[in-house]
């Protein structure tokens, strides 16, 4: 069973220690959660799994590649796809064109035949085309596929940077605050889309503030409290432990 | 009438030439890099096709080849360190490379020339030769453009963090894009000493970079359109009123000005833009 | 022969600390390099040079090349980077924009001055030389030592002392904050400009002087020279600016002398290219604004 595995990962900045010991597992096909208050050192976990910062101590594994050291575009190769905390999508790009850089690790036309605009360059991104509208159809978005990303509603934003992620083909996702700013509906929407994509065997790392849609969601959940792991196990076990609660009431306004 | 047209080969001559240089610009810029280096490249590979030709009567052929790569062994060269830094940073880093070139050129008086520069290079480069390595320098961008590479290029300019997330090399890219714009600025360089008899260092210094960079400004730098129009419309524009002519600079500088702050993008990006916004509209028009 | 060495390099680098510190000083606060800068020198000398040949006194040229200078200065950041910044391009854009700039202002130069050297009508300085010990110093050398000085303490009185220095660094800190406690920032910008362009015109008029040459390209060099001494301070720092002028002064003056000569540039650029890699934040920059973070 392959599975997406931090271990024993330690991050200090000159002596300030910001995460500590961390042990994670995300199985394929499952949503894992991972939840804290402000300031518990959630985004440093996300740049250290992501390469935005160099690790400390200890490893991370996806499947069998060890990804601990690699850099940033490694670790999509290795397959790990995210999303980020704010959107961020070419806003001047298509739609269409958006989804299609996702599918960048897949192209297998040579530099040389790129260049010279070699038929074989011209038919793959041709295929590229297709893929990417029947991934924008899967989600939806089909309409938009011509109009400027920067120009759609917030949701259809999220919509789209998760197909992108979707198009690296990975076997892992970490989803970072997906529904920050959104309401119900368009949250709700979007939990149909992340359990889609956990029933396509998928493990998903979702990293959220909000409790109430990580226990809705999540078959398994990690609570981190300044850089440490204070609790782990099913949502409704973790919700209710005295530990977690004074966490969040301690230094939180959730 | 045959007259007329002689009288604006030497035009067409240099549109060719610095096309190919500003496609040169053009490439770095794509990718993000705030690189200044075109000018360098292009001295560099026009006195390597010089000194082959003069000094050692190598055939021409071999002299542009030679140009052209060595040009892209000095960009290849630049861009490791150039990786490490961003933003006005390069862009001062390769400022400094070419002052470096400009007074190594300079100080080696035996092997080019020095201040005086290199004479007596044998004509062997004319109109259609120039015209054929521009419409394949444009090609060769172009079909980049439109295919895998171009879309990395894209996604690296606008956002590095996406596209590492996404799994693209932005330090292999930036790479590749130096080594592009600097065969492509070699090999115009070569074709250039071989089209213009003499080269001297002053050619290849701050006032062609300023040249080359006001092409793609004016033109635009996300389509292969913007330096082709860029070029024609600065190269065009100060002949068709002979007293603006004295003043070209000025006119660039304005130019400068004008297009950064009302028209960032140049103008054939806008006009291309507002088309397929049109296009869009007329689209959602229709349908509802 | 190396005390006299050293105390040319010092006068050298009093004019490199006037013309630097403004070229730093826009930067510190705005983030853009202005390249425009190099012409605003350059027009400084100019009108010295017009004023003293239409007959007037160089008292006056030297106070009308400031005065012109500044302003020229203030228009630059009007009409090249007032909006940019408001549309966020002002890093790419600043530099384009302001490559614009000098271009104009030098090739209106060249139209006034018919592409020619202009040289000040002998004495108009006295030539005076004062010795002591084995040392020459010419009264030109000390007036420049004096008036890089007296500007320099000036500008560090105003910045660190007054009450236009803590909203300088106000508007520099927070943009947005500094409006709502109710400094107009355009103003501040406006007043800084003037100030860095006035010092660089002060910087080119003493450069006329002491090589009595003044011409349309003159700016050219000094920008890159400009350019090192930012980089070698930090760029935006002032502290860093002056100390890194001092060192570049003497650098240059001691090459020029003691190296074969023709690679001093080499030698100062291919420093400049070695600083920016290892240390791109400069002698005394703190922050890392150059260098990358991250796993690459």
């Amino acid at each position: 069973m392959t599975a997406l595995q931090l271990t024993n990962l330690s991050k200090s900045f000159g002596g300030v220690i910001a995460s500590e010991a961390v042990n994670i597992e995300v199985p394929a096909g499952k949503i894992i959660g991972l939840i804290g208050p402000n300031g518990a050192g959630k985004t440093t976990i996300v740049n250290l799994i992501t390469g935005m910062l160099p690790v400390s101590g200890g490893t991370i594994h996806v499947g069998e590649t060890d990804i601990t050291h690699a850099p940033a575009h490694e670790i999509c190769r290795a397959g790990l796809a995210r999303t980020f905390q704010n959107t961020r999508l070419l806003s001047e790009a298509s739609v269409l064109d958006n989804v299609m850089i996702g599918l960048h690790r897949h192209e297998t036309s040579s530099t040389f035949a790129a260049l010279l605009g070699l038929p074989s360059a011209g038919r793959e991104t041709q295929e590229l085309r297709t893929q990417s509208m029947e991934l924008l159809d899967r989600f939806g978005l089909t309409e938009f596929a011509d109009y400027p990303a920067g120009g759609l509603s917030y949701g259809h934003q999220r919509k789209v940077e998760m197909a992108r992620a979707v198009a690296t083909d990975p076997d892992f996702i970490l989803l970072d605050e997906p529904i920050a700013g959104m309401n119900d509906v368009e949250s709700d929407a979007l939990a149909d889309i992340f359990r889609g994509v956990a029933k396509d065997g998928k493990g998903v790392l979702l990293i959220e503030h909000n409790v109430r849609f990580v226990a809705k969601l999540c078959s398994y959940v990690y609570v981190l409290d300044s850089g440490r792991l204070i609790s782990e196990g099913a949502p409704d076990h973790v919700l209710n432990e005295p530990l977690v609660i004074s966490a969040y009431l301690g230094g939180d306004d959730a | 009438m045959n007259s007329f047209v002689a009288g604006y080969i030497p035009l067409f001559d240099l549109y060719c030439l610095h096309v190919g240089l500003a496609l040169s610009q053009y490439i770095v810029l794509r990718v993000g890099v705030f690189s200044l280096a075109t000018a360098a490249f292009a001295g560099i590979g026009a006195y390597t096709a010089g000194i082959l030709a003069v000094d050692l009567g190598m055939h021409p052929v071999i002299g542009v080849i030679a140009g052209t790569a060595t040009g892209m062994a000095a960009a290849i060269f630049l861009s490791i360190p150039l990786a490490r830094l961003r933003g006005v940073y390069q862009a001062i880093a390769t400022v400094a490379f070419i002052q470096i070139c400009l007074s190594l050129n300079i100080y080696s008086e035996n092997l080019t020339g020095g201040a005086m520069g290199l004479n007596n290079i044998p004509k062997t480069v004319g109109t259609l030769t120039l015209f054929i390595f521009a419409a394949l320098a444009t090609y060769l961008i172009w079909s980049l453009e439109k295919g895998r590479i171009g879309r990395a290029f894209n996604t690296i300019r606008q956002d590095e963090a996406v596209a590492a997330s996404l799994g693209i090399s932005i330090r292999k890219h930036q790479m590749l894009a130096f080594a592009i714009s600097g065969a492509l600025a070699g090999l115009f360089g070569g074709l250039e000493a071989y089209h213009s008899y003499a080269i001297d260092p002053k050619q290849f210094g701050f006032h062609l970079l300023i040249t080359i960079l006001s092409y793609v400004i004016f033109g635009g730098r996300n389509s292969v359109i913007g330096p082709l129009v860029g070029a024609a419309f600065l190269i065009i524009l100060p002949e068709l009123a002979r007293p603006l002519a004295e003043n070209r600079m000025v006119i660039y500088g304005i130019m400068l000005i004008l297009v950064i702050n009302y028209m960032p993008k140049g103008v054939a990006d806008t006009a291309i833009d507002a088309l397929k916004a049109r296009k869009l509209k007329a689209r959602g028009a229709a349908s509802s | 022969m190396l005390a006299q060495q050293l105390l040319n390099g010092l006068v050298v680098s009093g004019v490199y600390a006037l013309f630097s510190l403004g070229f730093t000083l826009v930067f510190g606060i705005q983030r853009i390099l202005n390249l425009a800068h190099g012409a605003v020198f350059m027009t400084g000398a100019m009108v010295a040079y017009y004023t003293v040949d239409g007959g007037g006194p160089l008292w006056l040229g030297f106070i009308l090349a400031i005065v012109v200078s500044g302003l020229l200065s203030v228009l630059v950041e009007i009409i090249c980077f007032r909006r940019l910044r408001k549309t966020g391009d002002e890093e790419f854009g600043g530099v384009v924009s302001s490559i614009g700039a000098g271009l104009v202002i030098t090739t209106i130069a060249q139209q006034v001055s018919n592409t020619q050297i202009l040289r000040f009508p002998f004495e108009t300085f006295p030539v005076v030389i004062f010795r002591f010990w084995d040392l020459r110093v010419s009264m030109l050398q000390l007036f420049m030592a004096g008036a890089a000085i007296v500007m320099v303490l000036i500008l560090g009185y105003l910045f660190y002392k007054t009450a236009f220095g803590r909203r300088v660094r106000a508007v520099t800190d927070n943009e947005h904050a500094a409006m709502l406690m109710g400094i107009n920032p355009n103003r501040i910008y406006s007043q800084t400009y003037f100030l860095a362009g006035a010092l660089a015109g002060a910087a080119g008029v003493l450069v006329g002087l002491a090589f009595n040459s003044i011409s349309f390209v003159m700016g050219d060099p000094y920008l890159m020279f400009g350019f090192a001494i930012i980089i070698l301070g930090g760029l935006g720092s002032i502290p860093g600016a002056l100390l890194a002028s001092v060192v570049f002064g003497m650098v240059q003056t001691l090459t020029i002398a003691y190296l074969p000569s023709g690679l001093t540039d080499t030698i100062i650029f291919a420093a400049l290219f070695l600083i920016l890699l290892i240390r791109p934040h400069g002698l005394l920059g703190q922050e890392d604004a150059g260098n990358l973070g991250g796993r690459r």
